[in-house]
């Protein structure tokens, strides 16, 4: 897929992937490179934006296999801006897909 | 790439950060490892599908010190988020780097022109009250009295120019910081 369309989605998977539960890196990025090919690092940079920009805080819990991981929770602000987001994102794609059928009409 | 290469790789390109931040991007790497290695997935493989650890260093260290140069306030921090800024790619020498320099040239112009204003201002000052001690090197033409209140005049409004000037230059500042933040969003990641 196109680089460019990638790149602006990421955040939205990111954030719409938070908002069902709080997840730990290693299984957002699992997530997001199982539909979307990406450099599977690029995910970390992104959760290091959103937790400076307060859209989601972290924190440590023990897991079964022992090491502790590091878990992404959305905050308040986080869960705004993951739906405004999401709402902006399903309108744009509509009417794209409208011209993409053709269903368009001239006035 | 094994581990080693690329944790290695990874934390010399994160140089020039705050090193909470460089041991913090350190750990969730070694977290993304330790995950993947009980998934069965080699060092190797997992180290492919990360990326460049150079690139991905330069995304963090952008978003690192662009969130420190919005915490405070100077002119040493936003230089060093834009420098960074500029490891992501050529298009930030446009896209960044033009409007930096355009930016920080108006506040520094208004600065010395404020400056410039106070300057004149003080000269005429003392020139009006000195001026008729030594009237052999120097003649006042215009009242004395006209002179030193229209100097203080105008040093009072080379001092609210320069007020003036430093609260918009926190303005740019803040509009600047937002630009950069807004582009990192669009920028981020080369693949």
């Amino acid at each position: 897929m196109n680089i460019q369309f990638k790149k602006g989605v990421l955040e939205l998977c990111a954030l719409a992937l938070l908002a069902k539960k709080n997840r730990y890196g290693y299984e957002l990025v699992n997530e997001i490179s199982k539909n979307i090919s990406i450099s599977e690092g690029t995910i970390y940079p992104l959760l290091r934006r959103l937790k400076n920009d307060g859209y989601v805080t972290t924190y440590l819990e023990e897991s079964k296999e022992g090491a502790p991981r590091k878990y992404y929770q959305l905050t308040e602000a986080g869960k705004k801006v993951g739906k405004e987001l999401k709402e902006e994102w399903l309108t744009f794609v509509k009417k794209v897909n409208s011209f993409l059928k053709g269903g368009v009409k001239d006035e | 790439m094994n581990k080693k290469d690329f944790m290695y790789k990874l934390s010399l390109y994160l140089g020039g950060i705050p090193v909470e931040d460089r041991e913090d991007v350190i750990s969730d790497f070694e977290e993304h490892f330790k995950e993947g290695l009980a998934e069965g997935r080699t060092e190797e493989e997992i180290a492919d599908s990360l990326g460049d650890p150079k690139s991905l260093a330069n995304q963090f260290k952008a978003s690192i010190l662009v969130n420190e140069a919005e915490k405070t306030t100077s002119a040493v921090n936003i230089t060093r988020a834009v420098f960074a800024t500029l490891g992501l790619g050529f298009f930030n020498l446009v896209f960044i780097l033009g409007p930096f320099i355009a930016i920080a040239v108006l506040p520094i112009a208004l600065f010395a022109s404020a400056i410039s204003i106070i300057a004149a201002g003080i000269t005429v000052f003392f020139a009006a009250i000195f001026g008729p001690l030594i009237t052999q090197y120097f003649a006042v033409s215009i009242n004395p009295a006209v002179a030193i209140f229209g100097s203080i005049g105008v040093t009072c409004f080379g001092i609210l120019f320069f007020v003036g000037d430093i609260y918009l230059a926190k303005l740019l500042y803040r509009l600047f910081v937002r630009y950069i933040k807004f582009n990192l969003r669009i920028i981020t990641g080369k693949e």
